[in-house]
């Protein structure tokens, strides 16, 4: 294993709601209750039982605990810090992107300016997809921060992403050079559709059914045409999967050679897009009896360009850059852990 | 029929008149399906059949082609008339020459030469009134 590692899922998380709350305009405190999730809870720990930290804060709340805890042991260089805000199931556009922004500056205070003399720690900057015009003067407050590295919006959402309504968070992050992310966490929570017909009923059915929701969203990216519009966009998938990839490529390209005439805008293959475009990153890797299959799957993707390794520290699917993995060429697994996110956030 | 010096033979197969603009005739000329196209007043000549699945492509729809124009948000419909599309998974095929417009230089259908003569045989116009104006052939070199 290579010592240099990029860790692109990494969840720092508030110790309280009212560590959070100092952030928060007060007219809000009533209504902003929880800095998890009202329902689909984990039936067993949602956040890995060891990660809890020594003061007996929760997993992911002490950035010097995590160092000790994740960055030093595994040898990783940098971790992408992405909190999850539960931004998006708010119907006060207000209310949410206050909500984003307290999220930012806490972020910053407690993480990026709070405890990163190594500059180790990358964030994301939240931004409310229900209200564009706050995204774009959140995006521009921090985008010239040294340890923002890009935006990110909760997959969970009431609209596909590649609807123009959009376009004017994509038209400055491709300003400021910072690619758009999208992570799981809001579906069929609050005005957020669920990423399947009608409602999950367990944990396990909604987790897994997180994937669709990221597919979606990317086709929405490419049938819209939104790389078009914006060429030097980059699009960052984290944790919908990646062993559909393939697949979808697949059936983008088929669907487009019959049905080009309604997407002019379009002017290559869609998978020629995603490879342009679009980074994934690893965990959950869907891992299989035959790792011969996933070695095949990884390669039909052209992981070696487009995955990046995340563990989703410090929940409980975290996967563990020593053993998520079967034995990959040299190249590709340098380009997977490392390279693939040093280009992308233009790390020194 | 005429012999040619490229080895390949005209067949006559039939007059201007039989495929008006924006139509397509298709014709068998030694075993082959062949569609003849009149594009405007010009005549081309496809083999009919599909590249991709083997459907009968000329039996497809013949229409014009969706692009960008100054924007993004400019859509145009042009070139009318000059594309057929597969009547099975519609790829859209320029019918002037045969090639795909997803990826015209691996994915195209053969195409044939035509040509228009006026017409000089007694067979044909045997059969003619008077007033008629004779109608020119149309030659497809197979």
């Amino acid at each position: 294993m290579s010592n240099t590692i990029i860790d692109c899922d990494v969840h720092p998380r508030p110790r309280s709601l009212e560590d959070l709350h100092v952030y928060l305009p007060k007219r809000w405190h009533n209504s902003h209750l929880l800095i998890s999730r009202p329902f689909y809870i984990h039936p067993n720990h949602v956040l890995r039982l060891d990660a809890v930290t020594p003061d007996n804060g929760s997993p992911g709340s002490d950035p010097s605990f995590m160092r000790e805890h994740l960055l030093d042991p595994y040898g990783i260089s940098y971790a992408i810090l992405l909190p999850l805000g539960y931004v998006n199931m708010h119907p006060n556009p207000y209310m949410a992107s206050d909500l984003a922004s307290a999220y930012n500056q806490w972020l910053v205070d407690v993480w990026l300016d709070g405890d990163n003399k190594d500059g180790r720690y990358k964030g994301s900057i939240t931004v409310a997809p229900q209200n564009p015009k706050a995204a774009v003067e959140e995006i521009a407050k921090w985008a010239d921060h040294p340890h923002m590295v890009q935006v990110m919006m909760d997959s969970g959402a009431n609209t596909n992403y590649g609807h123009m309504q959009f376009y004017p968070i994509y038209e400055a992050c491709e300003h400021y050079g910072l690619p758009i992310a999208l992570h799981p966490t809001g579906e069929g929570l609050g005005i957020c559709s669920p990423a399947s017909s009608g409602y999950p009923t367990t944990y396990m059915e909604w987790s897994v059914g997180l994937t669709f929701s990221i597919q979606a969203h990317l086709v929405s990216f490419i049938t819209e045409g939104v790389f078009e519009r914006f060429p030097d966009l980059k699009l960052v998938l984290v944790e919908g999967g990646s062993a559909w990839l393939p697949s979808l490529m697949w059936r983008m390209d088929n669907a487009w050679k019959g049905l080009r005439d309604s997407v002019p805008w379009l002017t290559k293959r869609p998978s020629e897009y995603v490879k342009e475009h679009v980074r994934i990153t690893s965990q959950p890797l869907e891992t299989t009896d035959h790792p011969k299959h996933l070695l095949a799957n990884l390669e039909m993707m052209d992981a070696k360009n487009i995955m990046m390794f995340a563990s989703d520290y410090p929940h409980w699917d975290f996967d563990d850059p020593k053993r998520a993995f079967p034995k990959l060429p040299e190249d590709m697994k340098n380009r997977i852990f490392y390279e693939n996110a040093k280009e992308l956030y233009k790390l020194p | 029929m005429m012999e040619k010096g490229d080895n390949l033979i005209e067949y006559k197969i039939g007059t201007v008149d039989e495929i008006p603009e924006g139509s397509c005739k298709i014709v068998t000329i030694s075993g082959k399906s062949i569609g003849v196209f009149n594009v405007n007043g010009e005549f081309f000549a496809l083999r009919n059949t599909c590249p991709h699945q083997g459907a009968e492509l000329c039996k497809g729809k013949i229409v014009g082609i969706h692009v960008c124009g100054e924007s993004i948000d400019d859509i145009k419909l042009v070139r009318e008339g000059e594309f057929i599309r597969c009547p099975w998974h519609g790829w859209e095929f320029d019918i002037k020459t045969g090639k795909s417009l997803i990826d015209p230089k691996k994915t195209y259908v053969r195409s044939y030469e035509v040509s228009v003569k006026p017409s000089c045989d007694e067979e044909l116009q045997v059969e003619t009134f008077p007033t008629r104006v004779q109608a020119d052939v149309i030659l497809v070199k197979v």
